[in-house]
């Protein structure tokens, strides 16, 4: 890795100034980007101001009727935000850190495998679940875990024991969501660590190749570390959106079985069936906003304790 | 290299006048309308139509194959009449609600806008996204001013004001329980007349066919009565004749409306969860229902299921003709809830319609030309039917007959969806629909109370008590659906805990807050 | 020496058969009882339920959705001609950009990141942005809404430029500018060269994305035949679902046919199966080595 260059010295003008003098041609190249985020997602982020009023058709976003913070109370009366928080939360750094180190451990054993015919299929085979919808994924589930004919119980039957009542065993569908996250992502998430793992220069293997390091050596102290800074700024990525559920996971799946909420419901699912009779756009907005302004702060806090430490694997 | 530079600058100024686009846009936005040559100035009834106008029309669902061909031909006529040429537009059945309330919410150009109690009719109107039609129907369209019933009329006003042009086809959809009435018969089981002799039924087939399960029960969303579980819903309908069925707890009579019953801390409510805990154990529906996403009518059609307990009788025909053709050795038997109670109601005129949205700048000859659909059989066939000798012929008793099947046929019957402007003077129906006319003729005889439909009026103004009301609802499905379902074992302490949760959820400020309004509501239209 | 490295080598090798060969069975099966499941009659999908191989073998799911072959045909046109159109020139421009966001010489880069970025964080709602697209833009029932707003996303962008942040040493850079190369000149002759497997991952990213959007259909819209081909299909199931949810109230019904459960899986698999074909060609791009040795040697 080089050493960071300190441009520190020669701070009198700010970073844009500097790049419209020296970087025209850079600036020119990010204008579609920029141009693009501005128009796409920052000016219909006036809507936020939703959250606070009660729309009506005759007032529109700005002339409608200011409500302060009433479009918030939903999420609190019911007392569960806390606990339905605790769950959005777990689940998806459950996603994150397992999905994520199942990736890197499939994508280095695709890389390093002898037969690239069998690389190559299974490759392919793995990515078959992300094109398989949730709906279908639920009427899978269904079709395996339901009480009177489904797979898991007929099996048990066949083997003369107790059929199971998955449907209301609150714990066992927090490793059933997370296997099928898992499951669905799988193909994906190898597709990029993999892509790493090529950009990795081949001159490195070859050095310790010399001095004699065996395959598991090679894994552990050239392709793992050099494959970190990627698993962090995936990390990182994810941090800000920890707030917002796989919607269409857990609707799908556990639809709306209140035996099983307590393990089960996150942010997502809870607002959809509060709203769901409403068609309320200030509650609507209300709640991405809890979302967002959580997401932001956590990312911010992580991505500054990591600015501080390694400037590198800082996402901004 | 060039090449790619082409390539980036071009798409580089697309975006940029995209960018100058959105600036510009809203000078435009204005005035459009487009000058046209024209032979008539004003069409008979005064309004004036020398400007050549298209007119947008949205209906809900999905576009028949042959729509353009209808559109034509409905264009020809239209010109001729009223200067005037339509595009019908089709929201699709995805995610229709959302669609929706975007078309309303972002101020499309639209207008005619289908409406409904179940598309929040009454919600819309109350925020202001359509236009008050009180002055220009009876001016643009005096026939159909005239023609629907000054009493539907006043039915569909929101705050004084009417904002939809009702449709006047009378329908009942109350609750009906459809059956295997072979295999009942295979048992010599009772007669089926209420709930006590269905359990029966029910047992009989759980204990005689083991690869059918007696009924397949799921979640459902029941409006303003929130979440629930179907089994439910028969057992309360055939022993209650409320106008709300259960909204936050409460019920009533129809004999008198404005007094609200509070059915959640009644014993009787404890009575039937126990009833439906009893079911649940003899294994009437699945131990997985709750998280089941199943089609029940198609297992009834395919043999799984032995009845479906919340069908309507628009439904039972469905069924019916379908079963006929493909399992012909099956009876199919229904019980009506309506006859066990005594008590039926019509749909409320809310329930179909049509609404000019605020956006329109066509509103007269919106109405105008609406006032045809309805009105006129040529356009009116032409909309439900399609072309006569194509997609339709009558036959000689008067039954609509398709021509070919679904899958050749590019127009079936009411392919627009046209169900607001059916006409009841005109209109057509299939030979299956006569199982559904002859239920509406026994509603209509002596024994049925036929009722008036108050909750479809009834517009509901909860910003007081929004939060409670979400809270309350996440509660039912929480704790009142288990127990609804029979899951709880112990259902008296299952009920106290849901009553305990209810409450916290702000339970009693919903009932107070929604009991006053709904007594207004019924001292308003004089119960 | 030479044995010891051998033997670590085959029991690696071992181990790789034994644990891929193990997910690869676990993600075959489900997509395989799909298939088998679209193949069979729908009365036996609910009798008897999900088989490996189809107790009553039927062609009536997939019948239904070719019922009208100009629809699964123009569905298909629209949605290869998107795929293709987005992911080209979306590959461009988050290529662009997040070669730009990594060059340690611009200054802004941290600002311009967070500037992406903060688009994953709020989000104005689908009210505005509907207005935006609709009013604005104008781009209601055009097929550029289907390619336009998707064209890049933070995510890609960020993933990029740590692609080429990985694979594009600094040194290559500074040495280029030295020899008198502009920036953009960098970037096309030697950025897009080493960051190849790079550029594979993201072009099947954006166009899997592609493919697999029903949303800007289903919200933009109006005309059938300009519906992609996961809308076309998502719809046909739609009508189905969404009368069977409205209560028993509502006394509405569709009189177009209603797919069954085998036709959501049919559909399933005609959606994936052109696009899964042309993996593998895609895949070539993911060979060890290949790029790195080309360029430097």
């Amino acid at each position: 890795m080089t050493v960071k260059i300190s441009n520190k010295l020669n701070r009198k003008e700010s970073d844009l100034i500097y790049d419209f003098k020296k970087n025209k041609i850079l600036l020119l190249m990010l204008a579609p980007v920029v141009v693009f985020f501005f128009i796409n997602s920052y000016l219909p982020m006036v809507g936020i101001y939703y959250a606070f009023t009660k729309f009506d058709f005759n007032g529109g976003l700005f002339g409608s009727p200011f409500v302060g913070f009433d479009n918030f109370k939903f999420l609190f009366q019911s007392g569960t935000i806390l606990k339905i928080t605790v769950n959005t939360v777990l689940y998806n750094l459950a996603f994150i850190v397992i999905g994520n180190a199942l990736q890197v451990f499939v994508a280095i054993l695709l890389s390093e495998m002898s037969s690239r015919i069998f690389a190559k299929v299974s490759q392919s085979i793995m990515f078959l679940p992300y094109f398989v919808s949730y709906v279908i994924v639920g009427v899978l589930v269904y079709n395996l875990f339901n009480y009177e004919s489904g797979f898991v119980n007929t099996m048990l039957q066949n083997f003369n024991m107790d059929p199971i009542d998955a449907y209301s065993t609150p714990g066992l569908w927090k490793f059933v969501l997370v296997a099928l996250y898992i499951w669905k992502m799988l193909g994906y998430g190898t597709v990029i660590y993999l892509a790493a793992i090529l950009g990795i220069g081949s001159e490195y293997y070859e050095a310790a190749k010399i001095d004699g390091a065996n395959i598991f050596q090679q894994i552990r102290s050239i392709t793992i570390p050099l494959l970190v800074p990627t698993f962090i700024m995936l990390f990182l990525f994810s941090l800000g959106s920890i707030m917002r559920g796989q919607f269409d996971l857990f609707y799908q799946v556990i639809g709306s079985n209140g035996l099983l909420f307590d393990a089960t419901d996150i942010i997502d699912t809870f607002v959809f069936r509060s709203l769901k009779m409403n068609f309320d756009i200030g509650m609507g907005t209300a709640a991405g906003l809890y979302q967002s302004v959580f997401g932001f702060i956590i990312i911010i806090t992580v991505n500054w304790l990591i600015k501080r430490n390694h400037e590198e694997y800082a996402l901004f | 290299m060039k090449n790619v530079i082409t390539r980036f600058i071009s798409t580089l100024s697309a975006v940029v006048m995209l960018g100058g686009l959105m600036s510009s846009c809203s000078s435009i936005k204005g005035g459009a309308a487009i000058p046209a040559v024209s032979t008539k100035t004003t069409s008979e009834n005064g309004i004036n139509i020398s400007e050549e106008a298209e007119l947008k029309f949205y209906m809900l669902g999905n576009a028949p194959r042959d729509l353009e061909l209808i559109q034509e031909k409905v264009n020809d006529l239209a010109k001729k009449d009223l200067n005037c040429t339509v595009k019908f537009n089709y929201t699709s059945w995805s995610d229709t609600t959302t669609k929706y309330s975007l078309l309303l919410s972002s101020g499309q150009d639209i207008d005619l806008l289908y409406t409904a109690d179940w598309m929040y009719y009454s919600q819309y109107a109350k925020k202001g996204a359509f236009q008050p039609l009180d002055e220009v129907v009876p001016k643009a369209a005096p026939d159909l001013w005239k023609f629907i019933p000054e009493s539907y009329w006043n039915a569909v006003k929101v705050e004084g004001k009417i904002y939809t042009i009702p449709a006047t086809w009378k329908e009942y959809t109350p609750g009906v329980i459809v059956y295997r009435e072979d295999l009942r018969k295979k048992y010599k089981l009772p007669e089926i007349k209420d709930i006590v002799t269905f359990e029966t039924y029910l047992e009989a087939i759980k204990k005689n066919e083991p690869t059918i399960q007696p009924t397949e029960e799921l979640v459902a969303d029941w409006g303003i009565g929130g979440p629930g579980f179907t089994a439910w819903l028969p057992l309360f309908d055939q022993t209650h004749t409320s106008n709300l069925g259960v909204a936050y707890g409460l019920y009533n009579d129809f004999r008198n409306p404005s007094r609200l019953i509070n059915y959640w801390d009644s014993e009787e409510f404890v009575r039937d969860m126990k009833t439906l805990r009893r079911w649940q154990e003899k294994g009437f529906w699945s131990i997985s229902a709750l998280s089941a996403n199943i089609s029940q009518s198609d297992e009834f059609e395919n043999g799984k299921v032995a009845c479906i307990m919340t069908s309507n009788p628009v439904k039972y025909a469905t069924i019916l003709l379908k079963v006929r053709t493909v399992h012909p050795d099956w009876e199919v038997g229904y019980l009506s809830i309506s006859e066990v109670s005594g008590y039926v109601e019509p749909v409320h005129p809310v329930h179909n319609g049509f609404s000019v949205p605020k956006s329109s700048r066509k509103a007269e000859r919106a109405v105008a030309f609406y006032s045809r659909l309805v009105l006129d059989k040529t356009y009116n066939y032409l909309t439900q039917y399609g072309i006569e000798g194509t997609h339709y012929k009558i036959s000689n008793e008067g039954y609509y007959e398709m021509i070919g099947d679904t899958e050749a046929n590019g127009f079936p019957k009411e392919a627009m969806n046209g169900w607001a402007w059916r006409n009841p003077e005109i209109q057509l129906f299939d030979k299956s629909f006569d199982s559904v006319l002859e239920m509406f003729k026994k509603f209509e005889s002596t024994q049925i109370v036929v009722g008036e439909n108050l909750l479809g009026g009834f517009i509901e103004d909860y910003s007081a008590y929004q939060a409670e009301r979400a809270a309350l609802y996440q509660v039912q499905n929480q704790y009142l659906v288990p127990l609804m379902g029979g899951f709880v074992e112990d259902v008296e302490e299952g009920v106290r805990h849901f009553r305990e949760k209810a409450k916290s959820a702000g339970l009693e400020k919903i009932q107070s807050e929604f009991g006053k309004q709904w007594q207004a509501y019924c001292k308003g239209i004089g119960k | 020496m030479k044995v010891r490295e051998a033997k670590s080598t085959i029991l690696f090798n071992i181990l790789a058969y034994i644990i891929v060969g193990f997910i690869t069975l676990l993600c075959l099966l489900p997509f395989w009882l799909i298939v088998s499941g679209s193949f069979t009659s729908n009365q036996s999908i609910i009798l008897d339920g999900y088989r490996l191989f189809p107790q009553e073998f039927s062609l009536d799911a997939y019948k239904a959705i070719f019922k009208i072959p100009k629809g699964v045909i123009d569905a298909y046109s629209v949605t290869i001609f998107v795929t293709v159109a987005g992911t080209l020139s979306g590959l461009l421009l988050i290529s662009m950009g997040g070669y730009v966001l990594q060059r340690k010489d611009f200054r802004s880069r941290n600002k311009f990141s967070f500037f992406v970025y903060f688009t994953t964080l709020f989000q104005g709602g689908l009210i505005p942005w509907y207005i935006l697209l609709t009013n604005f833009l104008h781009l209601r029932d055009k097929i550029a809404v289907l390619i336009l707003p998707s064209i890049m996303s933070p995510f890609l962008i960020i993933l990029m430029k740590n692609f080429i942040k990985m694979s594009v040493p600094d040194e290559i850079i500074e040495s280029a500018k030295i020899d008198g190369a502009n920036d953009f000149r960098i970037y096309y002759s030697i950025v897009l060269n080493l960051s190849l497997p790079g550029l594979a991952t993201i072009g099947l990213f954006l166009g899997l994305h592609y493919w697999n959007d029903w949303f800007m259909s289903m919200l933009f819209i109006d005309t059938p035949s300009k519906y992609s081909l996961q809308f076309f299909l998502y719809n046909l199931l739609n009508g189905a679902e969404f009368l069977r949810n409205l209560s028993q109230g509502a006394g509405v019904y569709d009189s177009v046919a209603i797919p069954t459960e085998t036709t959501k899986l049919a559909m399933a698999v005609v959606a994936v199966g052109p696009i899964i074909f042309l993996y593998p060609f895609i895949q070539k791009y993911f060979v060890k080595g290949l790029t790195i040795g080309a360029v430097k040697g």
